[in-house]
């Protein structure tokens, strides 16, 4: 476990060093958030809108969808170019013939991501909170779907993300790895934080929270399993 | 030499694809409230579980590939990745078909239909997975672990009926109720384009992996 930390901890000074990462994923993340919002109809915002507009939705209604789409692509850009920073310069060979269990490696980079799609959402809440409006006393609950999510999500990144830069095409093969694969994650997260704002609790979305726990387990069992085979030679 | 068992296999295959494709538009009864249109059940449901099969068949060659190194195994679950993307497109494809009339609509965002396209999705990220990689062995061992995460969904696929009410009709052969809801003309009609349907994986399979070794003997030569 130790060695894990100590990968972690590299990957993280790595980024406080170089600032490869942060700066990039968190600007386009704000971008997202912007850019998705033209796609509701003028007026929408938090329900009930004192002059109803025709055609207005209260923006709760899609606020999961949004912030968790946003979430996603800024942190496509994360987890590639942190696996991608990894290959600049033949990195990632020193960490294969390190005498370190590749499935530590895996859990050591993986908890460096988690730490990245933490800071990412905890710089994005608070544009989504300016531009879509949901009550502040949500924000416990959204923080626990986020951590919740960040577990898969660090993982199936992690997994993808160094899968993809053995590919010739990169740019191509990491968003058709990993999105897809999030889908449930980003199902259940979605699913999670839209009702958390229309009742305020998680009442009735057991089965989500389920889902979501099933497949972070899952993602971080395979993705310790399988690690080594990609990373071999 | 030992005689080919390939050429009676796809006989076999294509005279039963005929009797059953006859059982679908003539023997079994149109369903009273569908009509016509829910004949193409016979080919939909088959699709879907032998897609389902031909991605367990990635699963278990992928794991077996990472654990013995032979490449063999990575030849048959990429065939079998292929002919499992092929059958879950015409899945949707039927599907849709299906849906136009029935529903108004070719396409709804329900659950199961989701699901299913995203399993489409992950399998054809396996192929160009393997396919792009720098290095051909390198390619099919990072595919493999595509083809064992993947697998994670299929489950998800098959219960998202039951666990979410979508609009996708709910299992009816093997149910929550414990017994098919199918009239008996139906349910066998429905079994035996499933036994059809296998029989035409088993021969796409047989000519894709030999198709895959002459490739491979072709390169090396």
């Amino acid at each position: 476990m130790k060695q894990a930390l100590a990968i972690a901890a590299k990957d993280l000074r790595s980024e406080i060093r170089g600032k490869e990462i942060a700066p990039a994923m968190l600007f386009f993340g704000a971008t997202l958030i912007l850019l998705l919002s033209f796609s509701l109809p003028p007026g929408s915002g938090r329900a009930p809108v004192p002059i109803p507009v025709a055609g207005a939705v209260a923006a709760r209604h899609v606020a999961g969808t949004l912030l968790w789409t946003s979430i996603l692509f800024a942190a496509l850009i994360g987890l590639g170019s942190s696996a991608a920073i990894e290959h600049q310069g033949s990195r990632i060979e020193g960490l294969i013939m390190a005498p370190v269990d590749p499935a530590l490696i895996f859990i050591g980079k993986a908890a460096a991501n988690f730490v990245f799609l933490t800071l990412l959402e905890a710089v994005m809440l608070p544009v989504f909170v300016i531009l879509l409006d949901p009550a502040p006393g949500l924000f416990p609950g959204i923080l626990l779907v986020l951590l919740m999510a960040n577990i898969g999500l660090s993982s199936v990144g992690t997994l993808f993300g160094t899968a993809a830069q053995f590919s010739t095409s990169k740019s191509l093969v990491l968003p058709l790895l990993i999105f897809p694969s999030c889908v449930p994650i980003l199902l259940s997260a979605s699913q999670l934080t839209s009702g958390l704002m229309m009742s305020g609790t998680f009442e009735g979305q057991s089965r989500w929270t389920i889902l979501m726990l099933a497949f972070d387990i899952v993602y971080v069992t395979l993705g310790a399993v399988t690690f080594e085979f990609v990373l071999t030679e | 030499m030992k005689k080919d068992p390939l050429p009676v296999l796809a006989g076999v295959t294509a005279t039963a694809m005929l009797a059953g494709l006859w059982a679908v538009f003539f023997w079994v009864p149109t369903e009273e409230f569908q009509g016509v249109v829910q004949r193409v059940f016979y080919i939909h449901v088959p699709m879907a579980w032998v897609a389902y099969l031909a991605f367990a068949v990635v699963l278990v060659c992928s794991i077996a590939f990472l654990k013995t190194n032979n490449s063999r195994w990575d030849t048959v679950a990429h065939s079998s990745a292929e002919v499992g993307v092929v059958f879950t497109g015409i899945c949707l494809a039927t599907g849709m078909l299906w849906a136009k009339p029935v529903w108004g609509t070719y396409w709804r965002w329900d659950p199961r239909l989701t699901l299913t396209f995203v399993l489409f999705l992950i399998y054809a990220g396996y192929l160009v997975v393997h396919r792009t990689a720098a290095d051909p062995s390198r390619g099919g061992r990072l595919a493999a672990v595509v083809g064992i995460t993947g697998f994670a969904t299929v489950p998800l696929v098959h219960f998202s009926v039951d666990w979410w009410r979508g609009q996708h009709p709910g299992r009816t052969v093997i149910n929550v109720e414990g017994s098919p809801q199918l009239p008996a003309e139906m349910l066998l009609t429905l079994l035996f384009m499933l036994a059809v349907f296998t029989l035409l994986y088993t021969v796409l399979m047989t000519l894709r992996v030999r198709l895959a070794l002459l490739e491979q003997r072709a390169v090396v030569a």
